[in-house]
Formats: C-alpha cells, sequence, structure tokens
C-alpha cells in the first residue's frame, strides 16, 4: 500500500460540529419517517378484515342458535322432507353437481 | 509550487474498501436486475438469475449499513457536498461540465471552478443517496416481508424500486465511463487512494483551496 505517499489531505474539519449535527438529524429523521410509515401501514393491513371477523363474532355471541345442527329449522326439515343429512334425497335436492370455478370473478 | 511529485490522498482505504464491495455487488445486481426485467430465460435459470439478485443485494446492504455506521463522518460529509449549490452548478449544467464539446468537437471550453464533485456528480450522489435507500428498502421489503406487506404498498414497492434501478443503471453506465476516463481518480479509487496535486487543482480548485490541508510527512 502506497498510502503513505502524500502530503495533503482533507481538512477534518470541513463539516463543523453544528453542521454535523444538522446533517446527521436530517439524515435519520428521513430515514426513521418512512419507517414509521410502513410499520403503520403493515400494522393496519388487515384492519378491514379485522374488523369483519369482530362482527361476526359479536352477531355469532347475540345468537341463541350458533351451530347448524342445533338448528330447529334445519332438523324439521330433514325430518320432515329430506330424511337425514347425506340421504339420497337430501343430496338431490342440496348438493351440488355442476362446479365453477369462480376463483376468477 | 512544483508539484509532480506531490499527492492529495482523496479516497481513505475505509472509503475504497466501501467502493470495492460496492462495485462487486452492485454490477451483478444491475446485471440481474435487467435480465429479471425482460425476463428472456426460461424458468430455472430466471429463478438462479434471481438467486444471484439476492445473494448480491444482501451483500450489497452489509456493505451500505456498515459504511453508515462505521464511516458516518464521511456519510455526512458526502451529504453536506452533494446538497451544497451555488450559480456554479447552474453555469456547469449549462455546458455539461464541457464533456461534451471535448468528446463530440475536440474543444476545450472554460468550466466554472468545482469542488470535490462536480455538479453532475453531485446529482449522481443524490441519486445514488436517495436511489440506493429506495432500492435496499423496497428490495428487502419485496424479498423478505411480501407477506406482511399490504397490497398496495407491495406495488408501490414494486414500482419504486423498477424506477429507481433503472436510474441507477443509467447513472451507472455514465459513471463507469467518466470513471475510466479520469484515469488518475480511477486509479486514486482502485488502487492507491491518492491523486496528483496539479491535476486536483485543475479539475477540483474549491477543493484544493478550501477543504484540503497538508500533513506534517
Amino acid at each position: 500500500m502506497k498510502e503513505e505517499r502524500y502530503q495533503y489531505e482533507e481538512s477534518p474539519s470541513y463539516v463543523s460540529r453544528r453542521e454535523f449535527m444538522t446533517i446527521s438529524g436530517i439524515v435519520i429523521a428521513i430515514l426513521a419517517l418512512p419507517a414509521v410509515w410502513i410499520r403503520s401501514a403493515v400494522a393496519k393491513r388487515n384492519s378491514y378484515i379485522r374488523a369483519r371477523i369482530s362482527g361476526l363474532y359479536k352477531d355469532d355471541a347475540g345468537s341463541k342458535v350458533r351451530v347448524s345442527h342445533a338448528n330447529n329449522g334445519v332438523a324439521r326439515l330433514y325430518k320432515d322432507f329430506a330424511v337425514h343429512p347425506l340421504s339420497d334425497v337430501s343430496e338431490e335436492l342440496f348438493h351440488t353437481e355442476h362446479y365453477i370455478d369462480r376463483t376468477r370473478i | 509550487m512544483s508539484t509532480n511529485n506531490t499527492w492529495i490522498l482523496k479516497h481513505p482505504w475505509s472509503v475504497r474498501s466501501f467502493h470495492y464491495l460496492l462495485v462487486l455487488s452492485f454490477i451483478p445486481l444491475a446485471i440481474t436486475g435487467v435480465v429479471l426485467y425482460f425476463k428472456p430465460f426460461d424458468g430455472p435459470t430466471m429463478n438462479r438469475y434471481m438467486q444471484v439478485h439476492v445473494v448480491t443485494g444482501v451483500i450489497l446492504t452489509l456493505d451500505a449499513v456498515a459504511y453508515f455506521i462505521l464511516g458516518f463522518t464521511r456519510v455526512i460529509a458526502f451529504v453536506k457536498r452533494s446538497f451544497s449549490f451555488s450559480a456554479n452548478d447552474i453555469r456547469w449544467f449549462s455546458i455539461l461540465g464541457g464533456y461534451p464539446q471535448k468528446f463530440l468537437l475536440r474543444k476545450k471550453v472554460a468550466v466554472p471552478p468545482m469542488g470535490k464533485y462536480n455538479s453532475g456528480q453531485k446529482l449522481f450522489g443524490i441519486c445514488v443517496l436517495i436511489g440506493g435507500t429506495v432500492l435496499i428498502a423496497t428490495g428487502w421489503g419485496l424479498w423478505g416481508f411480501p407477506h406482511i406487506l399490504p397490497h398496495g404498498m407491495a406495488a408501490l414497492f414494486g414500482t419504486l424500486h423498477l424506477v429507481f434501478g433503472w436510474i441507477l443503471i443509467l447513472f451507472l453506465l455514465v459513471h463507469v465511463f467518466l470513471g475510466i476516463y479520469m484515469f488518475d481518480d480511477f486509479k486514486a479509487m482502485f488502487l492507491h487512494g491518492r491523486i496528483p496535486y496539479d491535476e486536483a487543482k485543475e479539475m477540483a480548485p474549491l477543493w484544493v483551496e478550501n477543504e484540503i490541508v497538508k500533513i506534517g510527512r
């Protein structure tokens, strides 16, 4: 390395203490502000889904009948009409025969 | 003063080692980035290009973060120099530093006195500071955390990565060409760090006048 062979170098006082503090503050603020914005946006990214889930749970908690097998209407439908779940009649009436891919709709 | 054997230390070891790693990481990043943009190859080959892009991106990040921390005073000096403007910058841009006249017309025109960086280098420095930071941040977001980014933010990151990537790649072509053309500066950056006093006084008179001090050697 031939680095010793020079007679001049940059003055270490090119940036004054006040300038150093000012520029450092601006640089760090510019780096920090988008970080705060990104963190905030990421934290809120699924807020509408969480609100929907919360609403469904709230409705569920207030419902008298929470499961289909405890639903008197469904039980009566099977008893009077479709014999029992997965019976031939219920399969014919309730089950889908033709699958339609709606993922792209 | 006879200055034939008089030298100024322009790029100390810390800057040169940062620049070595920057060269080794950014050039593969630029090449693989262009390939990833145009997608000329089949799936497995493109996947290999993506892997190289990611690994060199990590190297670039480590290099940038290490220099930001270890060479913070130099980063601040670089920011100050890059964002210091005067009427000389307008005059420099009005003649584009005299380079077109030199290359196309073989004519030497008077260039306003410059500091360590000329106006074009300042513009490049600003693009590197802003674009490099954006590229690193968006690259990490897109590669490392796409599952936690909101959809709109991921799309924005992709656009920013693309735009700043192209800006820096196009600037890189000019930078490499002029970097090799200014051969004393090229040797300083890649070999010994020092440039001849006369050369510096001609190319960067304000730097020599205002920022250079003699050392007792």
